[in-house]
């Protein structure tokens, strides 16, 4: 095992680590563009470079392996001044138009130049123009004055993705990434280029220009698009969530995630949510809270549960959290006992998909978790047996746990449909849907709140259990399965249960800092 | 227990020399004022106004470009630095794509201002300045949420003011 210092610090790394690697290790700082973890060493940005003990010239540190004894740093004068220079060349021909650019906030060239740069440009040659704005597919938009050329979108559509939809294309300073012929970026990842594209060069259509990333907080989830569970952020402020990125972790999604997952953040908003608890039937509802609500119903149900449990189905899909089907499962199979429940499987057909690096069929977060509880309270019923069920009205309640991401129920109106046929329903749902306020049974709707908004447990694929904490707040009015649960459970809830994170109280950023005023 | 004391002193008795000397001044004044107007003190607002220096710092103005749209980019810099958050923008995308970025919305909430400058301070394309113009008195039903009409060519702007920065000759240099 090969001992080197590393800005002072000794650490011992597996044969054949690069330096770069061995920075990270070290917890060291290192300013580096095309560099990816994830990725191959391309070695073209000039920017990663260290000075090492004994050897005349500079080295870049992405692509020298670590050698014995070697002391390196980054800390120098020598290297202080390749970044810097090197940040110029960089910067010959980059636009500067950060103002409209939706990366500044989060740019590395912004970084790097804070941190290294801040010299007086020397160049005199007006600037080589370059296309801007290029529809380069279904989601991503490029600007190749922005590009510095660094090569990582090109690399994780040849090495991550194997479609290899992006090129290199020209020589010199006229060099421009782009797209082949009549073949656009069109893969189920193509958003990830976007995340490791060091500058604004690629930005993504979904996003752009709707926010400025400084207004944004971000709060650490897990993506409920399919049951790989990736680790991703969710970027919020008081309007809502905006978008979600992924984040590193090996043992789930390592640094990517899908195109589909980064639609998670659309069925939490405003606009498509069930923001108070609503009772009738088509045409007719009355507004109440949803905590009343689900007070008053379920002392209904506890009452028809007493005159027979066999006339109460149960039915619930796999969007929710363990904790939610726990606090469901002891009161409906353990406190009311009853027997009729059934797991909503929204495409049975490709439930077992996947497409060979991160996107499953399964389209709920949790199935798994649902399932290991189905196991547990003994739940041995099909589909088939709840539809013969309705069909030959043995039921006069239903109570059904819905889906909080509705695109991915394609089977929502059958269904409803079907769940319709009983007398009296109960639609437990973070989103609202036309269907739902079109049933004719009486029906109660209670609002949800989304995966963002509370905290809990959910089980992927893999049956990984990943813990998964508030972040904020969008349906002040929703509950929680676990919550709705108990209240109609007839206990009280505790409200101050979960307060929010201080970290996201506002601060304000315009106080003085010391110093005579 | 808290009590006044009074202690009348035998000069304070006197008061009414103080009375005709203020209302002497009075008198003085109003005299001149009715028949030299022109050394009056005080405007006769609001048929006359004030006019401030051109920079002065008053209320918005959003400058246009040559053809007459806003030149704002919608890069929201004022809006962050405005301490009073009382800018709002909606960008979109342009049609045009060397314009890109535009805002559908811009709005300032006028009763919020603290008409500090920052905003004016942080555009980088020169886009909002403020202006000499210092009322902003609103009819019933009037609003104080000034929108791009009202910010870019209300009509003592005369259909907008330009900017003196030539964006062609930018371009052509290479900016
Ligand atoms: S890529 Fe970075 S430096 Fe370039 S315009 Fe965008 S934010 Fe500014
Ligand atoms: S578009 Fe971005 S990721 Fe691709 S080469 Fe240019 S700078 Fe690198
Ligand atoms: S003058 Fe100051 S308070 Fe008023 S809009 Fe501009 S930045 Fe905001
Ligand atoms: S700083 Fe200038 S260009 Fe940017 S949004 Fe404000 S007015 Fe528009
Ligand atoms: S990170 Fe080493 S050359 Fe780019």
């Amino acid at each position: 095992m090969p001992k080197c210092t590393i800005n002072g610090k000794s650490i011992e790394v597996k044969p054949g680590t690069t330096i770069i690697q061995a920075f990270k290790e070290a917890g060291e700082e290192i300013a580096h563009y095309c560099w990816h973890p994830a990725l191959s060493v391309a070695g073209v940005c000039r920017l990663c470079m260290v000075q090492i003990e004994g050897q005349p010239k500079l080295q870049i540190a992405c692509n020298t392996v670590v050698a014995d004894n070697m002391v390196i740093t980054n800390k120098s004068e020598p290297v202080k001044d390749a970044v810097r220079w090197g940040m110029d060349f960089h910067l010959i021909n980059h636009p500067l138009d950060c103002p409209i650019c939706d990366q500044a906030g989060e740019c590395g060239l912004q970084e790097q130049y804070m941190r290294y740069g801040q010299y007086d440009p020397e160049m005199a040659e007006p600037k080589q123009k370059k296309h801007k704005v290029i529809d380069l597919g279904p989601t991503v938009v490029l600007d190749s004055e922005r590009c510095i050329l660094c090569s990582r979108c090109v690399r994780f559509t040849e090495e991550v993705t194997k479609t290899n939809e992006l090129g290199i294309f020209n020589r010199g300073d006229r060099s421009e990434i782009g797209t082949f012929h009549n073949k656009p970026l069109n893969n189920n990842y193509s958003y990830n280029t976007i995340d490791i594209c060091p500058v604004g060069a690629l930005t993504s259509k979904d996003f752009r220009f709707r926010q400025r990333v400084w207004y944004l907080k971000e709060a650490r989830s897990i993506c409920t698009g399919c049951s790989t569970g990736c680790n991703v952020n969710v970027y919020f402020n008081e309007e809502g969530t905006w978008r979600v990125k992924p984040v590193q972790n090996d043992k789930v999604n390592g640094y990517w995630m899908c195109d589909k997952g980064r639609d998670v953040y659309k069925f939490t908003n405003l606009p498509v949510r069930l923001t108070s608890g609503k009772t009738g039937s088509k045409d007719n509802w009355n507004l109440l809270e949803a905590g009343a609500l689900a007070k008053d119903v379920g002392a209904t149900i506890r009452a028809a549960a007493r005159s027979g449990a066999d006339k109460i189905a149960l039915v619930i899909t796999g969007q929710y959290s363990n904790e939610d089907y726990d606090a469901l499962f002891q009161f409906f199979s353990v406190g009311l006992g009853v027997q009729n429940i059934y797991h909503w499987i929204n495409n049975p057909e490709d439930m077992n998909g996947f497409d060979g690096l991160l996107f499953r069929g399964d389209r709920n977060p949790n199935t798994k978790g649902l399932v290991a509880r189905l196991e547990k309270y003994g739940v041995k019923t099909k589909w088939l047996d709840l539809e013969d069920k309705i069909k030959a009205h043995d039921l006069t309640h239903i109570v059904i746990a819905g889906p909080e991401n509705h695109s991915v129920f394609p089977d929502l109106e059958t269904k409803l449909r079907l769940f319709d046929q009983v007398p009296n329903v109960v639609w437990l749902s973070a989103g609202k849907s036309v269907a739902v306020d079109g049933l004719t049974a009486v029906t109660t709707q209670i609002p949800m709140k989304t995966f963002i908004e509370k905290d809990g447990t959910y089980t992927n694929y893999a049956g990984l259990e990943q813990k998964v904490k508030r972040g904020t707040t969008i349906v002040a009015g929703a509950l929680t399965l676990e919550e709705a649960v108990h209240l109609m459970s007839g206990e009280e809830l505790d409200m101050n249960m979960r307060p929010l994170p201080p970290k996201y109280l506002k601060t304000n950023f315009l106080v003085h800092k010391g110093g005579p005023l | 227990m808290s009590y006044v004391v009074k202690r009348p002193s035998a000069s304070s008795q006197w008061y009414l020399p103080a009375i005709f000397s203020g209302m002497g001044l009075t008198f003085k004044k109003m005299l001149r004022n009715l028949f030299v107007g022109d050394k009056m003190q005080t405007l006769n607002y609001p048929e006359e106004k004030y006019e401030y220096g051109p920079r002065f710092k008053g209320n918005h103005v959003l400058t246009v470009k040559k053809d007459g749209s806003v030149r704002c980019t919608a890069c929201m810099l004022c809006a962050t630095n405005c301490p009073a958050q009382c800018i709002k923008i909606t960008a979109a995308e342009h049609n045009d794509p060397s314009v890109e970025k535009y805002p559908i919305s811009y709005e300032i909430d006028i009763l919020r201002c603290v008409f500090c400058g920052f905003c004016e301070e942080a555009c980088p394309v020169d886009a909002i300045r403020m202006g000499p113009e210092w009322q902003s008195p609103a009819l019933n039903g009037g609003t104080f949420n000034y929108d791009i009409q009202h910010l870019a060519y209300r009509g003592n702007l005369k259909g907008g003011i330009q900017s003196r920065v030539d964006d062609q000759e930018r371009h052509k240099a290479g900016i």
